[in-house]
């Protein structure tokens, strides 16, 4: 990988500890992965939850922060593996939380903003077309790449922290045109999809593109930003997939003509069977959940909305709880809104700056939980220690509330 | 097999061979090494001393994460061999040379035909600076 001079002077530890440790990082990776120099970024969204961290993660991101380590671009976190705020009244034992808040002091040390969400482009990270971002949150990177059109590969932990410190990032991947192409697509044939359908029909696409980058046909016009949300999410927990063309919504991609570059390209149709092996895959039983969870990736607060109005006036059915994950942003707006009331009401809560997959389930006593996410259907099964069950939000409350 | 030394470095273990999308992320126990995941055709064997071989990682970008835990309790693979560019994979190894100086060679552009030959168990060599893959016996 060419550097530049100054590049050269971080490699040699002229700019000081942590951005000669993360030039090293960004150098090695760069070389591996065929890299031809570094790239400005303009801005980073990075990893500190303990349940993926672990120790070893404790001792990086400390070891960044303690050596002089300061973000050198607008950057911000995916969500803690606790409640910041109501950690105790969920539960949480206080060694798990005393670990997550050496994070949280790392990561506030290197100078991030605190808004703990992986939808930080409905919230508080907004770049626009063309920009290059180096974004962890494989969700994330689905939405910026197929949504707002900028360029971001799927930056795993250790390679976010070097970036942000750096404000540089290696280009290879989805940082250059020719690796943007589609090179095959998928076409809806099920009729117009449901809410869940969107989930399903986007870890169809994950898990059957391989290392292509695929398009999807016949998304209907009417698709709302956080369906599509929740498609990338669920394709990017079922593959390598790190964009998706949508027609009409991707900037650039018109048509499959357009975001295939002209080249004809294999087209896959998805079928209403494809659609229930997907959810009968990501059903491991049928027993009754002790918790459903709602918002992987977060809730918006239109979400939340929605979530009240099908609440409102039942109850939760004793021993099952119900917890509606959102960032501090959408939380604020449902307290001031009353949205909260009619969630508690109903017996359920909201919970924010965390996230279900991430938080510590087994060890909260949880052995089923129930959901409309692909993405923690996925994640929590691959485990193997607390059963998923996988089902539309408006059948998961006739099931679960009085 | 010839692939493309993505981490340099020379390793020898018993081959243990998946033909599904992997990720360590929730699906490998860094405490023992054993994958976990329900969905991986080698749930329940370890990925420790082994060269772990699968097509591509799946999944969240916490897998480098949970491959560096794996290295700091020592429960980590003797080396890498995928059909694509793990992006994890890559990360995770860097962290491992650069955190705990252990060396993990990563090989990519190994397509699954040529390595679903290998048997579970069979001992194989990798040096990455050439890219080689070879059976031992």
């Amino acid at each position: 990988m060419h550097l530049d001079s100054g590049q050269e002077k971080l490699l040699r530890g002229e700019g000081g500890e942590a951005k000669q440790f993360a030039m090293e990082i960004v150098t090695k990776v760069g070389d591996a992965v065929g890299a031809d120099y570094l790239v400005p970024i303009k801005s980073a969204h990075v990893l500190a939850h303990f349940s993926s961290l672990h120790e070893a993660g404790v001792d990086v991101l400390e070891k960044f922060a303690d050596s002089g380590g300061r973000f050198a671009v607008p950057t911000s976190v995916d969500p803690a593996s606790i409640d910041l705020q109501n950690w105790r009244s969920f539960g949480i034992p206080e060694e798990y939380a005393r670990q997550q808040f050496r994070l949280c002091d790392a990561y506030a040390k290197l100078g991030g903003m605190r808004c703990w969400t992986c939808v930080q482009y409905q919230v508080c990270n907004f770049p626009k077309r063309g920009e290059v971002v180096a974004w962890a949150e494989s969700s994330a990177v689905v939405f910026a790449n197929s949504v707002l059109g900028c360029r971001s590969n799927k930056i795993t932990s250790g390679l976010d922290i070097s970036c942000a410190v750096l404000g540089l990032t290696p280009s290879f991947g989805m940082l250059k045109d020719e690796n943007r192409a589609a090179g095959m697509a998928f076409k809806i044939g099920s009729g117009t999809p449901s809410d869940l359908d969107y989930r399903s029909i986007g870890f169809f696409v994950g898990r059957n593109a391989g290392s292509r980058v695929p398009a999807l046909l016949g998304l209907p016009t009417k698709v709302g930003s956080d369906q599509v949300k929740h498609l990338g999410a669920a394709a990017a927990a079922a593959g390598p997939v790190t964009m998706i063309h949508l027609p009409g919504i991707t900037p650039g991609s018109d048509s499959l003509s357009d975001a295939a570059r002209g080249e004809r390209v294999e087209e896959i149709e998805i079928s209403r069977s494809d659609l229930q092996e997907i959810e009968s895959d990501l059903n491991q039983t049928t027993e009754t959940p002790d918790l459903v969870a709602l918002g992987v990736p977060h809730l918006s607060a239109g979400e939340l909305g929605e979530l009240a109005k099908q609440l409102e006036g039942r109850k939760l059915k004793n021993g099952i709880k119900m917890y509606a994950y959102t960032s501090a942003q959408a939380f604020d707006m449902a307290e001031r809104t009353g949205i909260t009331s009619t969630i508690e009401s109903a017996g359920a809560r909201i919970t924010h700056s965390t996230d279900a997959e991430i938080s510590p389930l087994k060890q909260l006593g949880f052995s089923v939980v129930m959901t409309n996410s692909a993405k923690l259907a996925e994640i929590v099964s691959s485990e193997g220690e607390v059963k998923m069950r996988y089902a539309p939000q408006k059948a998961i409350i006739e099931e679960v509330t009085r | 097999m010839i692939g493309k030394g993505l981490i340099p470095g020379k390793a020898e273990g018993g081959a243990l061979v998946s033909l599904k999308a992997f990720t360590f992320a929730h699906g490998v126990d860094p405490a023992t090494g054993k994958v976990t995941d329900v969905r991986s055709d080698v749930r329940g064997s370890s990925v420790k001393g082994k060269v772990l071989f699968y097509p591509f990682g799946k999944g969240s970008t916490t897998a480098s994460a949970w491959f560096l835990e794996a290295v700091r309790l020592g429960n980590y693979p003797a080396a890498i061999v995928t059909e694509g560019v793990d992006l994890s994979a890559v990360i995770g190894s860097v962290m491992a040379k650069v955190v705990y100086g252990r060396e993990i060679p990563v090989v990519g552009g190994v397509p699954r035909d040529a390595y679903s030959k290998l048997e579970t168990g069979q001992r194989v060599e990798v040096d990455a600076a050439s890219g080689r893959v070879r059976p031992l016996s």
